[in-house]
């Protein structure tokens, strides 16, 4: 989780207005859903990777790493759907062209569609999802909750490790009973702290004015047309050529 | 004499439970000096500072604002924190927005500023903090003296009159001390009364034009730095200890009021002499 939103912070496309990354991304992600996937699937996994190797500058072993845990349920769940099960006459196990198709399918199509959203949690910081949050209908009380977690999910986290270290420097963790027990200790622990926490932030967003909306000034990025003309005709040349593909291959 | 931009008079104040955290507690805030709560830890320097805001009511007694009692409505409140800007101890309890420049535009925002304003606001701040450069950085990947510029910034941006800071330099490194006393040096200048809570004698004593001595719920005197300091035996009850050059000067007899009061003052007096 550090690491993707380090270089969600970081890469060279974050000053980019996120309408520039949210589009295409999303149009892409739409393609994915709807062309046939085994054409529109490897196209999109190349152009995703490639804009967030080589255009946003994200080292590809953080791309890899964003993309592993959803791979690694695909690749679990996929022979599942290559194999069907009967009952008549015993239990029977059967391999099906068909069914080897739909697993090989899905697999390609949640692995592309997965990799449109590795691309923009990699170059997009969740701040920059909040404008489009709140004009997608969002009530504003939800986009500020959801601000107000993504800061103080940090903090936990930051006193959950060194909590841990701690117990762990008295030996809190060298046998399994006694780490039950430290694990347990430290959740009360920072639930406790999270309700003190909250107090404090209480006092603390009063004295400079709270009165219930925690508006902030949205940053001033100007929308560069020609670069986002450019990606929606990329994504449109991906739609055009998977389609001819398919027609060609399928 | 004119009133005080904010007196605390015969504040007495229980929390909930019952217990007396503050008591026959006096205190003047007088436009354009620097004042120095001074007093040991856990002493209850904190609760006498959340009263100066408003965020709690005294049990007894009354905070007056340019001599008119303080009242707790919501309005008043509103205008009561517009005057008077605190900074608390730990700045993870301030700052709630994801990047910097996000965090500073609350205040304003919420004094009702256009965007424009606030974006001049923000960026009068950050220059002020000496952190321009941080403005986009996210929050979270601040360092801890970084933070506590930002939270300050976001109390700067709203103008306050009085500026409360909870132990402003607990935490940071003697650099960050330095930075710090020449942001809050140039803020002062800039004409706003500063109020420090601290547990440092050496800092109010190289800081302050005043200081209270706080003692077990109390202010047991307060008075102008030097006169207060010199004081040992009251200092010692209090569990501190004068200054290093304020007992030098003693020990030395010379005349306290004419040596210097800080380390760099310290250095730069022998320097010259040589």
């Amino acid at each position: 989780m550090r690491a993707i939103d380090h270089y969600a912070w970081t890469n060279r496309w974050r000053d980019r207005h996120p309408a520039e990354k949210l589009l295409p991304a999303f149009s892409l992600l739409l393609l994915t859903l709807l062309l046939p996937p085994l054409t529109t699937g490897p196209l999109v996994l190349l152009l995703t990777t490639l804009a967030t190797v080589r255009g946003a500058g994200v080292p590809i072993h953080a791309f890899w790493n964003v993309m592993a845990v959803p791979a690694a349920f695909l690749l679990v769940g996929a022979p599942f759907l290559a194999v069907s099960i009967s009952f008549t006459g015993g239990l029977n196990l059967h391999l099906s062209p068909d069914g080897v198709w739909l697993a090989l399918e899905t697999t390609v199509r949640a692995l592309a569609a997965v990799s449109c959203l590795a691309f923009l949690t990699l170059t997009t910081p969740l701040v920059d999802w909040a404008p489009l949050l709140r004009r997608l209908g969002t009530p504003a009380s939800v986009v500020e909750l959801i601000l107000l977690m993504y800061r103080l999910i940090f903090v936990f986290a930051e006193r959950a490790l060194t909590g841990r270290q701690a117990q762990a420097a008295r030996l809190g963790y060298a046998r399994f009973d006694r780490s039950l027990h430290s694990t347990g200790l430290l959740a009360g622990n920072l639930f406790q702290r999270g309700l003190d926490r909250a107090r404090r932030l209480d006092i603390g967003l009063a004295a400079r004015g709270y009165t219930g909306d925690l508006r902030v000034l949205t940053p001033d990025r100007p929308l560069s047309w020609l670069r986002l003309a450019t990606a929606m005709m990329l994504v449109g040349g991906i739609g055009l050529m998977s389609g001819l593909l398919a027609r060609e291959w399928l | 004499m004119t009133a005080p931009l904010l007196a605390v008079d015969g504040l007495k104040y229980c929390y909930p439970g019952g217990v007396v955290a503050l008591r026959d507690l006096n205190l003047k805030i007088r436009k354009g000096r620097k004042l120095a709560i001074l007093g040991a830890n856990g002493s209850g320097k904190t609760t006498l500072l959340l009263h100066l805001n408003g965020t709690f009511r005294p049990t007894h007694g009354e905070i007056r604002i340019d001599g008119q009692p303080a009242a707790y409505d919501r309005r008043s409140l509103i205008n009561w924190r517009r005057r008077v800007g605190l900074v608390l101890q730990e700045p993870d309890d301030q700052l709630f927005a994801a990047t910097v420049e996000q965090d500073v535009s609350f205040g304003p925002l919420n004094l009702g500023l256009s965007e424009a304003e606030t974006r001049e606001r923000v960026s009068e701040a950050l220059e002020a903090l000496r952190i321009a450069p941080l403005a986009q950085r996210a929050t979270h990947t601040l360092s801890f003296g970084q933070k506590k510029r930002a939270a300050i910034a976001g109390i700067v941006a709203m103008r306050p009159e009085i500026l409360v800071l909870d132990e402003p330099t607990a935490g940071l490194d003697s650099h960050g001390v330095t930075h710090l006393l020449g942001v809050l040096r140039q803020l002062h200048e800039a004409g706003a009364t500063l109020v420090f809570s601290t547990h440092d004698v050496e800092l109010a004593y190289g800081w302050a034009d005043e200081v209270a001595v706080f003692h077990e719920g109390t202010v047991r005197i307060q008075g102008e730095t030097t006169a207060v300091l010199g004081n040992g035996e009251l200092l010692h009850r209090a569990r501190l200890r004068p200054p290093l050059l304020l007992e030098v000067a003693q020990a030395l007899g010379a005349d306290v009021e004419s040596l210097p009061r800080t380390r760099e003052a310290l250095l730069a007096q022998l320097r010259e002499r040589r």
